[in-house]
């Protein structure tokens, strides 16, 4: 059952229910979570929709569970997902691992609040590198995209399902705190992607066919060596062709700073004040942050004199751009720990320190 | 143009919806606008506010470090928020809470007994609706019309009898005589 789209009007919507609906408009058959804040208005909205449509709603028993129902739903063949937040993404680590090699397009909605342990509700940017770099084990990826508006947040919503099933990947949109509870005008829309045939894998029953298993065992060393070049050679692909991010004043930055998700809204206009005050300062924003922008940032470093990460974390993404600026030039962090980001009048005072 | 503007109050007083309320008519009045509230371990009874910023481009910046304007609800937020507003900005307070001091000289100060007021509307709920009645006064970036406009758009269905109500609240504030500021 689709549901359409019926008007374009804009309408005054929180980052949180921009992201159920949007995902009830890409065709999610299926919705299991566990509240927690700041994202327990994604369950809400999905708990009457998704019943509204006569599509499948669990609150589940734990986060460990909605995480591995996803992967059962998914399995089958349908859009599916689940939401949480930091402390309880911690409990989807071994799924997501399952889901990577089980080659599964499992969809996680992750609203960033701060950490480690128990934390607090306030925005954070802590969880970079538990979505970029895995909490579960092995060698993998997910495909990770980074809002960093409300109306992103629909838009990238719908393409986090569509990379999931094209890649057969699990799938993050990696949200925060801020942008799950704030409103702004969005504009939604049908699905704009095509749909993806998962007759070919998915497990639909064998009637008429030879049966077939999905699952993450791999006992014969050779074969397992096998799988993971194939794996990684998907990744390749997926490096080649689904990096996104957004550039400004580049081209001539003596300084270039780098911000994804809502902190760098405070970054962009940071950069344009500088601007103002005679500094050049270029502004880059990874959208994707696996498959991370390393070959445009590469390019950059050999122009440009320094970068500025700013991040709310104590400096995680900083750590891609050194990699990807391999020496080239200095790369340094401007941080706060957890919370709202720090103002772009903040973050001009510290840029001048730095210069 | 960008302005920003903090509704805060005691928790229970409707400081969020005025919030969403304001942020309405200025996305219908074709502005850009982003509206984000304080949370963290709130309760009725504590302190809650939001911000809105409007714009004629893309807003600029979250979390600002100051502020065009500031409505108070009670004593707390009036404290809390006098010293972020921008010179030449407003204090928009409840005098039926907040005692009138004009402590800073460089901002325009509205007081009005917000909450008596809103009794005499007939309903003490109607104090932050009637509070962005004077807020539209003040700061002439909003009319009436499209505030009435936007209380349509967040009044759910079933709650619609309260629309009159809210918009005479809404009249109220914005008749009021805004002198001597």
């Amino acid at each position: 059952m689709s549901t359409q789209c019926l008007t374009n009007k804009k309408v005054l919507t929180k980052g949180n229910y921009a992201i159920a609906q949007a995902a009830v408009l890409a065709g999610c058959q299926c919705y299991f979570g566990y509240p927690i804040t700041p994202q327990s208005e994604i369950g809400e909205f999905m708990s009457g929709k998704m019943q509204e449509l006569n599509r499948g709603y669990v609150s589940a028993e734990s986060e460990l569970a909605a995480i591995n129902m996803v992967i059962g739903a998914v399995s089958t063949g349908v859009k599916a997902m689940t939401s949480s937040s930091s402390c309880a993404v911690s409990l989807m680590q071994e799924a997501l691992s399952y889901a990577t090699t089980d080659e599964l397009p499992v969809v996680l909605v992750s609203v960033m609040r701060g950490g480690p342990g128990l934390g607090n509700i306030y925005p954070s940017q802590g969880d970079y590198f538990q979505v970029t770099k895995g909490g579960g084990n092995g060698d993998y990826n997910l495909i990770v995209l980074a809002p960093s508006t409300v109306q992103e947040c629909v838009d990238l919503t719908y393409k986090a399902f569509y990379l999931a099933q094209k890649y057969r990947n699990p799938t993050v949109l990696l949200a925060d705190g801020l942008l799950g509870q704030m409103m702004e005008p969005v504009e939604f829309y049908d699905y704009p992607y095509p749909e993806i045939d998962t007759s070919d894998w998915a497990l639909t029953g064998a009637k008429g066919r030879k049966s077939r298993i999905i699952r993450s065992y791999g006992p014969l060393a050779e074969d397992r060596c096998v799988f993971l070049e194939k794996l990684f050679q998907k990744y390749k692909v997926i490096e080649e062709n689904e990096v996104e991010w957004e550039e400004i004043n580049t081209d001539d930055a003596d300084i270039v700073l780098v911000s994804f998700g809502s902190t760098s809204r405070n970054v962009k206009t940071a950069m344009k004040k500088l601007r103002e005050k005679g500094i050049k300062a270029g502004f880059f924003r990874p959208i994707t942050l696996y498959p991370f922008p390393n070959k445009r940032l590469a390019e950059l470093s050999r122009k440009t004199k320094k970068f500025v990460t700013v991040e709310v974390n104590m400096g995680q993404m900083v750590n891609d751009v050194k990699l990807a600026v391999n020496g080239n030039c200095p790369v340094e962090l401007i941080h706060k720990g957890v919370g709202a980001p720090p103002s772009a009048d903040e973050i001009v005072l510290k840029i001048e320190e730095l210069l | 143009m960008e302005k920003n503007f903090i509704i805060a109050g005691f928790g229970g007083q409707g400081v969020l919806l005025a919030g969403e309320v304001l942020a309405n008519a200025f996305m219908l009045a074709g502005k850009h606008v982003t509206w984000y509230p304080s949370y963290g371990a709130e309760m009725r009874g504590g302190t809650v506010n939001c911000e809105i910023v409007m714009s004629d481009e893309e807003v600029s910046e979250v979390n600002k470090s100051d502020t065009d304007f500031v409505i108070a609800l009670n004593q707390a937020s009036f404290d809390r928020f006098l010293s972020k507003i921008k010179k030449g900005g407003w204090m928009i307070a409840n005098s039926t809470l907040a005692k009138e001091i004009k402590t800073r000289t460089d901002i325009n100060y509205l007081f009005a007994p917000i909450t008596k007021l809103a009794e005499e509307v007939g309903n003490i709920k109607m104090a932050n609706i009637l509070a962005l009645g004077l807020l539209a006064k003040a700061s002439r970036l909003v009319s009436i019309d499209t505030l009435n406009q936007a209380l349509d758009t967040v009044i759910p269905p079933h709650r619609k009898n309260l629309l009159p109500l809210n918009m005479k609240a809404l009249k109220i504030g914005y008749e009021y005589d805004l002198l001597p500021v």
